[in-house]
């Protein structure tokens, strides 16, 4: 395909629109055609996904490969991971104009949004919701308890994954009502 | 292009399978029809466009051949899915002047499933990863194979497999598997461990 000169030049707008392989100048890609060409199928990605390690491919073409290997993903270029989650899809301007993506089988992964990072508020204690780290906490029971019960609650946002900030206290919180509950008891009842 | 050339013996055979046969003709019925759905009801893509892929890495491989590496066109051409590819032992190596021919059987689940590649003619190269029927031990025609892989790649593998050889003799194994062995060397469980040549 590099070797494809000026000679190829004139096919050049043939070929963008899928000649279905009659003839010979049709077959003929333009060298920086190829540069957008499927690594399985080896025509003009559809549906285009590229994969974190940079490969491009058609979204239906790669699915049926990670469905080939289910229990081993890699990408079929370099061998690197590859998932589902991990590939990006490729919007080109004439995106729109494609057919019902409902209609395609298998749904192309949608694209990863993250909002922009939120300004700090003022005082983060106090910034309920949006941004800020507070976080309800209640403490039962006496001291030994109560101590743990309060730590991790002015998480900053960047300094504890969001889901430990969830879920860590949540455990703990249980695991403490259940230690009070028989520490109430053996003072009650013992 | 990466390459993973793990080369090797095998060790066990899988048990020949006249049912997987049938199976496997009824396959290549359908696909010659070019149905869209598998017999499972899994949604496989048209037909036409591995065709199409077929197609494109035939005339890459007339276009740019590697070295001493010649397709028969005509024989490709009426019929896609197999192909003879004339291979020449390159200059300087202990497979100088010879002359081998390699067949490619591609399944309708090609590029996902790698072709069927033996050695066949007169002249099957003596080689340690090489079976005197044919068969060739080269982990990228099995569980390395990944569909960015090609005719072209799987060529180049095989010119370097035999260029990297130090002396010329048969797997050690070769009249056990020869006798054993199912007609269709992705029956064979090969075992890659050697990778020095």
């Amino acid at each position: 395909m590099a070797t494809a000169g000026p000679s190829s030049s004139s096919s050049h707008s043939e070929s963008s629109n899928n000649a279905s392989g009659g003839a010979e100048g049709g077959e003929d890609e333009a060298p920086d055609n190829s540069n957008f060409e499927c690594n399985i199928c080896l025509d003009t990605a559809k549906d285009a996904v590229i994969s974190m390690c940079g490969h491009l491919f058609c979204w239906p073409c790669l699915h049926q490969w990670l469905e080939t290997r289910p229990n081993n993903q890699t990408c079929p270029v370099c061998k690197a991971a590859i998932s589902r989650d991990k590939v990006i899809p490729l919007y080109g301007r004439g995106s729109g104009n494609q057919q019902d993506p409902r209609d395609k089988l298998p749904p192309r992964p949608p694209g990863q949004r993250t909002e922009p990072e939120p300004q700090n508020s003022f005082m983060p204690g106090f910034g309920f919701g949006d941004g800020g780290g507070f976080q309800f906490h209640f403490g039962i029971g006496a001291f030994p308890f109560g101590i743990f019960t309060t730590f991790n609650n002015w998480g900053g946002g960047a300094a504890v994954p969001p889901e430990m900030e969830r879920e860590l206290p949540q455990l703990l919180q249980y695991i403490l009502l259940i230690m009070a509950f028989f520490f109430y008891w053996n003072l009650f009842f013992g | 292009m990466p390459m993973f050339t793990k080369l090797a013996h095998k060790t066990s055979t899988a048990a020949k399978s006249s049912g997987q046969t049938a199976a496997k003709t009824a396959a290549a019925a359908a696909a010659a029809k070019g149905n869209v759905t598998s017999p499972a009801g899994k949604h496989f893509l048209d037909n036409t466009r591995w065709q199409k892929r077929l197609q494109k890495e035939l005339m890459s491989l007339l276009k740019e051949p590697p070295p001493g590496v010649t397709v028969d066109v005509d024989q490709a051409h009426t019929k896609l899915t197999e192909w003879v590819v004339h291979m020449e032992g390159a200059a300087g190596t202990l497979y100088e002047g010879e002359k081998f021919q390699l067949q490619f059987k591609f399944s309708p689940k090609y590029p996902f499933d790698s072709p069927e590649v033996i050695f066949v003619g007169e002249n099957i190269p003596i080689h340690p990863h090489i079976y005197s029927n044919g068969h060739i031990c080269l982990s990228i025609l099995t569980e390395d194979w990944s569909p960015a892989l090609s005719v072209q790649a799987i060529c180049l593998s095989i010119i370097s497999m035999l260029s990297s050889c130090k002396e010329k003799k048969r797997p050690p194994d070769n009249s056990y598997y020869v006798k054993t062995c199912s007609a269709n060397p992705k029956k064979t469980k090969w075992w890659y461990h050697d990778d020095t040549v």
